[in-house]
């Protein structure tokens, strides 16, 4: 800015900052305090036109460019609102002024587009000194000393909000859909990736939007706007979405719900933790160390066949073969070309694990338990039927968030529940108080399941797979809702789980996509890789222990369906086809034991689309990251595996040398699990049986020592694994 | 004709450049794993392979993946044990490969005599 090559046209820069300077200023004279300009609103408003007029029709971006580089919010705006005090809530033209700046702080906090295909030269220009300058506006707008911004934003909606919904007029509603979007431009403001940010992260951490959203009273409105939403409020709908959204993704739920003293215990508990498996790092570095200075130069030799001999350097050569190998490994240079992983650094990520303060995790949780109380069943009702007519203000991006928002919430649900009773004995006791799961019943009905089976088919065939990953953790995070239920004490709660679950048990759909999307992992990232070995692990175990549910249990529930019918009769309801209520005891035992059989049958048959080897790739890629996995994580890897090889016989699979190699890495080192840690004895349970087995089998056909290179199809596996053809009977 | 190019000291001339071709990139293809050091040479090799069996299922396991290493080595020395593996798993899937893996594994099956 200094006239010479100025990156805005000076015209334009001269316009605007005479605008910025008629605003009004602080002075000497008035004790440094904010003095409006005479003609301060009509500033404003031109300001607002420079704004629509020139940047936004001609794509430039250069006013605001200009007002960034002129201060405007943290000098004018804010100071503006600020003198706006709660008790002149009724002088006219304060609250128009207040308006005003609210109406040019939407447009200067609003996301910036850096994909789209119209960025112009000059978006490429201004795009990164705007963030910058955003994370600015936010840091001043949260943490401004004088006054409560936010919240006075939302005294600038009340009037408007206090009309009922069908007496409103166009502009009280754009004063609603402001001040809604301006609270999401602010939760939505962070760093950029790969940007140091130079300032406090601190004051502009989710932590630090967390505590100004509870101190503001910004929950407050969310929770009226949520909760009353279809009756109060419509179109509203898509931006409580999307502030929520960038409210709580990546949050851990765990770590949420624990109270304050579980907190730090779990704070200690964490050091210790991570001090520990610091120490067995160095541990297992130090066994592998050179006990002598690094010049000591001990060369080593292995002797190979046709009298071929290969040098090692070092000591490890000497002591020990396998690391001499190791060695030899390690010094080749050539590295075959691979591709990125396609993850989502975005704005729309939420895979990437954010960390908050202890204050703030107690508002959030605070907020998390009342919308859940409130807000949960009419926002997401809501929302979902918006989407399922495909309504016009729901983008592209909103069918990822409300997946993901509800798995979130259901799992914090589920938390909340484990939390509230931690003794299941006492269950039986307190049946009476015990809660239903209606708080969250507006996303287990039947044409939630609709909508969701739909985004799943759709966003797997285009290939969104971000979108996908929403969708599949949600499809997870409703099935152990549902799994729960049926474990809850109510008989309401029960039945309907066993409806739910008999009906996703026989749908093969369903069952081939969840096996497909396993099946055909490849390099869409991490997140989406937890995701779906998240929904197969538990979609097989959900489906397993329904198919076993054992006859008792059923012919209890026979029992109830009956009962009911009969109490539906008395009180006059009389229905002619009811085919149970006839039926003796004797005969409801045999029913039963005829179904559980066909459904230990069909279990079989629908486990075994996971014994492709595209899905035991997809586990064993997830299990290479073993390292980095929580203990939740590993056991889901080892429980597939496990079922591979012995539940399902089919241990062939997994005998290829590079699984093989993973597998005794895993145990033995070197960067091996940690010996300590609880997965450790389970794994290498698990590793000794399957390299048992394998060095068996090798001896027993010697074909397989090729076929360890390979991936084996079906038929090769099964007789590699059992020694002869499988019979492939044709009966369609 | 030929004077005037002399005089011109040969400038008029073309000069060809001629580099020279690059040495083609050794690749672990279907041939090079076909060839008699590559998995013939594994399952002659294989028939030394002895386990000790139960108790020793991880020194077992160690011998059994440096046999694999070592053999990756003599065959393509300049890729790691796991990236060789990855690109031999993927010459599996091609038509030569496929047919030659059926022809091991039914030399090992019992012969019966229906074919």
């Amino acid at each position: 800015a200094d006239g010479k090559r100025d990156v805005v046209d000076p015209e334009v820069r001269a316009y605007v900052s005479s605008l910025v300077t008629a605003l009004g200023g602080s002075g000497a004279d008035e004790d440094g305090r904010y003095v409006l300009g005479d003609d301060a609103l009509a500033c404003l408003r031109d300001l607002k036109k420079w704004l629509k007029l020139y940047d936004e029709k001609a794509n430039r971006l250069d006013v605001a460019r200009c007002l960034a580089e002129s201060n405007l919010v943290g000098g004018d705006l804010l100071q503006i609102l600020a003198a706006w005090p709660e008790n002149a809530t009724d002088d006219r033209l304060k609250s128009k002024i207040a308006l005003a700046c609210l109406e040019l702080l939407v447009p200067l906090t609003w996301p910036l587009d850096k994909n789209s295909k119209e960025m112009t030269v000059n978006h490429h220009r201004h795009v990164p000194y705007l963030e910058i300058a955003q994370l600015g506006y936010k840091r001043s707008i949260i943490n401004f000393d004088g006054a409560r911004i936010l919240h006075t934003a939302i005294r600038c909606a009340l009037p408007s909000m206090a009309v009922d919904m069908g007496d409103r007029s166009t502009r009280d509603e754009g004063i609603i859909k402001l001040l809604l979007y301006f609270i999401r431009n602010i939760a939505m403001i962070a760093p950029p990736p790969n940007v140091q940010y130079e300032g406090d992260e601190a004051e502009i951490s989710r932590s630090a939007t967390i505590d100004a959203f509870d101190y503001q009273d910004v929950f407050h409105l969310l929770l009226t706007v949520s909760s009353t939403i279809g009756e109060d409020y419509n179109t509203q709908d898509v931006v409580v979405l999307d502030i929520l959204f960038h409210l709580i993704k990546g949050v851990d739920i765990e770590k949420l719900f624990l109270d304050e003293k579980a907190a730090d215990n779990s704070k200690m508990d964490e050091l210790v933790r991570l001090r520990k498996k610091e120490a067995a790092m160095l541990r297992s570095y130090q066994t592998n160390a050179p006990t002598r200075h690094n010049r000591f130069g001990a060369m080593a030799w292995l002797q190979r066949e046709d009298a071929k001999m290969t040098t090692i350097s070092g000591q490890a050569a000497v002591t020990d073969s396998s690391r001499g190998l190791a060695k030899m490994d390690a010094t080749k240079k050539f590295k075959p070309p691979r591709r990125a992983l396609k993850g989502d650094n975005g704005p729309m990520d939420f895979d990437t694990p954010v960390h908050l303060s202890v204050q703030a995790t107690k508002h959030l949780r605070a907020f998390v338990e009342e919308f859940l109380d409130s807000g949960f069943n009419p926002l997401f009702n809501h929302i979902r039927k918006a989407i399922d007519r495909e309504a016009e203000r729901v983008l592209e991006y909103h069918p990822r968030q409300f997946f993901y928002l509800i798995s979130w919430f259901l799992e914090a649900e589920r938390v909340r529940r484990r939390n509230k009773n931690p003794s299941k004995v006492q269950k039986s006791a307190v049946s009476e108080e015990v809660d239903s799961y209606s708080l969250v019943a507006s996303v287990l009905n039947q044409e939630m399941f609709v909508t969701l089976n739909r985004a799943m088919d759709y966003t797997f065939e285009h290939k969104s797979w971000q979108d996908l990953s929403a969708a599949m953790k949600c499809f997870t995070q409703i099935l152990l809702t549902v799994h729960d239920m049926s474990e809850s004490p109510l008989e309401d709660d029960q039945e309907i789980a066993e409806n739910i679950l008999n009906r996703i048990f026989y749908e093969e759909t369903t069952h081939d996509r969840v096996a497909n999307i396993t099946r055909t992992y490849k390099d869409q990232g991490f997140g989406y890789l937890d995701s779906c070995t998240e929904l197969s692990h538990h979609y097989l175990r959900i489906l397993e222990q329904y198919s076993k549910q054992n006859v008792d249990l059923q012919v209890r529930s026979r029992r109830r369906v009956r009962r009911k019918k009969k109490a539906a009769r008395a009180s006059g309801q009389d229905e002619a086809d009811d085919d149970i209520v006839d039926e003796s005891e004797g005969e409801d035992t045999t029913r039963a034991e005829r179904t559980s059989h066909e459904r230990k049958f069909e279990f079989k048959r629908f486990a075994a689309r996971f014994l492709s080897q595209g899905c035991v790739d997809t586990f064993v890629t997830f299990a290479a990251y073993y390292n980095d996995l929580k203990s939740s994580q590993l056991k889901r890897a080892h429980r597939f595996f496990y079922r591979v090889a012995f539940k399902q016989e089919m241990s062939v699979m997994l005998f290829r040398v590079d699984i093989i190699a993973l597998f005794y890495k895993m145990v033995k080192g070197p960067e091996g699990l940690d010996p300590q840690s609880s997965s450790y004895k389970e794994w290498d349970e698990f590793v000794k049986q399957i390299l048992k087995k394998c060095t068996r089998k090798i001896q027993e056909r010697p074909e397989l020592v090729v076929e360890m290179l390979f991936s084996k199809i079906n038929s090769t596996a099964h007789y590699l694994e059992y020694g002869y053809e499988k019979q492939t009977v044709t009966t369609k | 004709s030929k004077g005037k190019s002399a005089a011109g000291l040969g400038i008029d001339e073309e000069i060809e450049v001629t580099r020279k071709p690059r040495a083609p990139r050794v690749k672990l293809d279907e041939h090079r794993l076909l060839s008699k050091n590559g998995i013939p040479k594994l399952r002659k090799k294989a028939k030394n392979l002895k386990f000790k069996g139960k108790g020793h299922e991880y020194s077992d396991a160690s011998r059994l993946l440096a046999f694999y290493q070592l053999w990756l080595d003599d065959l393509f020395p300049k890729a790691r044990f796991l990236d060789a593996l990855a690109m031999v798993e993927k010459m599996g899937h091609k038509k030569m490969m496929q047919s030659a893996r059926m022809e091991w594994i039914n030399e090992g099956k019992p012969h019966s005599g229906v074919h």
